[in-house]
């Protein structure tokens, strides 16, 4: 894009003098969900509609024998279902058909009333199943291994190091557990238009799935998203049930709304691949890291699995990491928040963390030896500051695992990349009596799009975020990018600036005429509309609003090089600390408190910020103490699909938090979901060891593996 | 020390009320078993008051007309004696109450929090037939028209919320506490909401709105 002509592009202005964005703002739909009256997917309720529920696969691999549909099909209520699939299935949970009824239990009577015979084929639900030599094959491609370095080096590097450690970490699958499961409302009875409701991360992604799913034109299916529960990954495409609802809806010539179950949701709706790693690594006797093998193997189900590279962000001179997915006839792994960098980040953080016992340097020390990037030894100077390291007893060598209170810190890293891309527009309308709005199709998971895109236009204006309406979650307004990978800031937030300075400016060429005097000395300031030299009378937004044509005026802007250049960036640091107590006699660990240090470039809503933060620890809380899919080998059958036996953390875990924004990064916008939630689970984990001694290679860190650590069962 | 918190809290089951659970057992885990295949399925209900007299326990079957108290108004909605309180407010209520939001439908999450006569109860372990005679508070009753309770307007204030699907079960369970003793202490917030799971992580948020409320409330 080098010859891309010369655009007038904005700039966000000093930071000093910004008096909307870079503040705490209460969310602009924050009324409407603390009062019920934000309408999710699951909350749509449309005149003739039915509901629909899934069958799902019993087993990881049957062949059919017999589906029959007519007695369901008799139930008092149910009005018709569909076959989803009919010979095969080769993953537990996969669906096979779908009812939809009157009421969501009448569609569960339905439901067991359908008569499935099957044959149990043979499957393989976990590593040492899928790895004996007579297997049976869950697909007909054989894993591929990739590799990357030179193993021969690498092994030589390994030899020949002052200080060598040779473990195996693991991580479990982990769900998603959105609050709202997947699910749709296909509001259509015949014809040639429909409205889809999705929870999506993706409001243009579905729309087109589901007229072709219906036989519509693309043009005539309209796509809404006005709130959704949750997705951190989840919730791309119209999915096996939202085809589903479509072919239910098609069927039966009335609008039909599938949820999943909460079963269904644990079953069928995606997860974050397990992942193993036989890590050697190794250190100079002043720590400085020489040599790294990785041996991985990622567990995605059906799928491929994720991890990222090894040695995540440190440097070692020689390293070589070789990587197999071990395919399972289990539901396939999906995106989940920071795809594949918690399960790598945690083997890297652990192993690097023993060598530095190993070395008999502090751990923070060590960090420091080998990160690059000096902006991560400013952070996890920070937050060892904050969570009080340097008063610390023991940093070189673990608690006394014989002491009442045993306490310990550990650390880890953040980074990602985010950025942004094209395919954003914004529209921004000022009416004549002086009301705003910025509408662009764009989807809010809770992480505060739908504020933001309000409050960069209350900015440019002069206005306080309550002037501002922002409309967003339809495929009627501007296009926009899907939400993955902490991108949406990247490309809504330039966008939605550039439309609202196009506004601007042609407000300002409308009201130069009026005032007599050029257009750029036309200022917008609290409220008002005034001359920058201070020459001319000062007016009232709606004052200078109400010169406007009767149609008011409106501008669009949209994502571009240029406009990325001066208002985003690119990359995300950060460093979490993580402070316990370890009962050393029931093995049970309470996390006391938790820093992050993170940068963002320009933080739109501050408080966001921090709450995103606060998540992205929260869930990796979550992950170092409870959450773990359970599968049993023989039967083949999940037992936790539940949240009574699958643990999410909740009130009574929560330590006391804190988050601190990096307000010495003066970049533009980034995207900052990802990276908040890749080092809390190792920060823990190390802390553990800190603590007590009880180096835990396997997540969750339940009271078992803690007491098996530390030699008190075996 | 941590407890578990995935168990219900059984201060939350009414003792004399037929709960979900309760039911379910007594039928033979209809939902497990997979044995009744119509909507005609009966339950043995007491009266709406709440008698402990066996002469005075109902028998119903089918659909049946029940009047509820939800958030001070009288509504008469159909249900089928096995309808859930949430099933009842979600898809019986007209208009549909939605703002009670569905997630585990077994007592796990507390997303379907809403206040009776009073205390904190799941509406998914609740059967609406139980329901009758008792006042029945739902999020759509918090606010007074357009004015806000002091805790949800802390939630606004303190960004108490994300995606906002867990939201007003919490708002549900910590009201009946801070109504029954405004000056909650950090511990004593944790343990009100001790039975809600909120997935994008917004607890610090919601115990610092919930201590700014309860001073606001009365509370020191």
């Amino acid at each position: 894009m080098q010859d891309e002509p010369k655009t007038d592009v904005p700039t966000w202005p000093k930071r000093a003098d910004l008096k909307v964005l870079n503040h705490d703002l209460v969310r602009v739909d924050a009324r409407e969900k603390v009062t019920g009256k934000a309408r999710y997917t699951h909350d749509i309720r449309v005149a003739g509609m039915v509901y629909a529920r899934l069958l799902l696969a019993p087993v990881p691999a049957l062949s059919i024998k017999k589906l029959d549909l007519s007695a369901a099909l008799k139930v008092h209520g149910v009005v018709g279902a569909v076959v989803l699939e009919g010979k095969r299935t080769r993953w537990l949970g996969e669906p096979i058909a779908a009812i939809a009824a009157t009421t969501p239990e009448r569609a569960e009577d339905g439901l067991r009333a359908i008569v499935l015979e099957y044959e149990t084929e043979g499957f393989v639900v976990d590593e040492a199943q899928a790895l004996a030599p007579d297997a049976p094959k869950v697909h007909a491609k054989e894993a591929k291994v990739t590799t990357d370095g030179d193993r021969a080096k690498a092994d030589a590097a390994c030899a020949a190091a002052a200080h060598v450690i040779d473990e195996i970490y693991s991580v479990p699958v982990q769900h998603h557990a959105c609050l709202e499961t997947h699910g749709v409302v296909v509001d259509y009875e015949g014809g040639e238009e429909a409205t889809v409701y999705c929870s999506t991360q993706a409001t243009f992604s579905f729309a087109g799935d589901a007229a072709e799913e219906l036989g519509l034109k693309a043009n005539r299916v309209t796509g809404i998203v006005e709130h959704m529960g949750g997705g951190f990954g989840s919730k791309f495409g119209l999915g096996a049930e939202g085809m589903a609802a479509c072919r239910l809806s098609k069927a039966v010539k009335r609008p039909v709304h599938l949820m999943m179950t909460r079963r269904d949701e644990f079953l069928a709706a995606g997860n974050r691949s397990g992942g193993k790693v036989r890590l050697k690594l190794a250190a100079s006797a002043d720590g400085k890291l020489v040599g790294m093998t990785a041996e991985r193997k990622k567990f995605g189900g059906v799928g491929d699995g994720s991890m990222t590279k090894l040695p995540f962000v440190y440097s070692v001179e020689e390293a070589f990491s070789s990587t197999v997915p071990v395919y399972t006839n289990l539901d396939s792994n999906r995106a989940m928040r920071a795809p594949g960098y918690p399960q790598g980040a945690f083997a890297m953080e652990s192993a690097l963390d023993e060598l530095a016992y190993k070395v008999g340097v502090d751990p923070l020390a060590m960090r420091i030896t080998n990160l690059k990037d000096a902006v991560w030894h400013r952070h996890l100077k920070r937050v060892a500051q904050e969570i009080g390291w340097d008063a610390h007893p023991h940093k070189t060598k673990p608690g006394d695992p014989n002491a009442t209170d045993c306490i310990g810190i550990g650390f880890g890293i953040a980074r990602w990349g985010g950025g942004g891309g094209e395919g954003t527009e914004v529209e921004v309308r000022i009416e004549k009596d002086g009301s705003v709005t910025a509408s662009v199709g764009t989807q809010d998971l809770g992480t505060g799009t739908r504020t933001y895109v309000a409050a960069i236009t209350a900015e440019e204006f002069g206005l306080k975020l309550a002037d501002v309406t922002a409309r967003i979650g339809s495929t009627k307004l501007g296009r926009a990018t899907g939400s993955g990978g902490s991108t949406t800031t990247g490309s809504l937030a330039p966008a939605v600036k550039v439309a609202a300075y196009n506004a601007a400016k042609a407000l300002r060429a409308k009201l130069a005429p009026v005032f007599g005097v050029a257009a750029a000395r036309i200022e917008f300031k609290d409220g008002q509309v005034r001359d920058s030299q201070g020459e001319k009378p000062v007016i009232t937004w709606k004052q200078a609003c109400g010169m406007l044509p009767a149609e008011g005026l409106s501008a669009t802007g949209e994502w571009s090089r240029a406009a990325n250049k001066s208002l985003a960036a690119t990359g995300v640091h950060g460093a979490q600390a993580a402070k316990v107590r370890v009962d050393t006699r029931t093995g049970r660990v309470q996390v006391l408190e938790m820093i992050a240090m993170q940068d963002c470039g320009l933080p739109l809503n501050r408080i966001s910020v921090v709450s995103q933060t606060n998540g992205g620890m929260i869930q990796a809380l979550s992950y170092a103490l409870h959450e773990e899919r359970l599968i049993d080998s023989e039967l083949g059958i999940m037992l936790n699909p539940s949240f009574e036996s699958y643990k999410v953390s909740g009130s009574l875990e929560m330590p006391m938090m804190r988050t601190i924004i990096d307000d010495e990064d003066e970049r533009g916008v980034i995207g900052v979901a990802e990276a908040t939630c890749i080092p809390g689970h190792s920060a823990i984990a190390n802390a553990v060891f800190n603590a007590c001694g009880a180096r835990v290679r396997d997540l969750p860190l339940t009271p078992d593996k803690i007491l098996a650590a530390l030699g008190k069962v075996v | 020390m941590t407890q578990r918190t995935d168990e219900p809290d059984p201060a939350r089951e009414d003792a004399n009320a037929l709960s979900r659970r309760r039911f379910l057992k007594g039928a033979g885990e209809v939902a497990a078993g997979g044995v009744i295949a119509s909507g005609l399925i009966g339950a043995t209900a007491r009266t709406a008051a709440g008698s402990a007299s066996a002469a005075e326990v109902e028998t119903l079957a089918g659909e049946v007309d029940i009047e509820l108290t939800i958030n001070g108004a009288k509504q008469t909605l159909k249900v089928e004696p096995r309808t859930t309180l949430l099933s009842a407010l979600r898809n019986h209520c007209s208009p549909t109450l939605t703002g009670t939001k569905l997630v585990c439908d077994r007592g796990n999450c507390g997303a379907c929090t809403v206040i009776v006569d009073g205390s904190p109860r799941y509406a998914c372990l609740q059967l609406a037939v139980d329901l009758r005679g008792k006042e029945i508070r739902t999020i759509e009753g918090l606010a007074t028209g357009d004015e806000l309770t002091p805790l949800q307007d802390e939630f606004c204030k303190q960004d108490a919320l994300m995606c906002g699907f867990c939201t007003p079960g919490f708002l549900m369970s910590i009201t009946a506490a801070l109504e029954k003793k405004p000056n909650c202490s950090l511990e004593e917030v944790k343990q009100s909401c001790a039975g809600n799971v909120c997935r994008c992580g917004t607890y610090p948020h919601i115990f610092t709105a919930a201590l700014a409320a309860g001073k606001r409330m009365g509370g020191r």
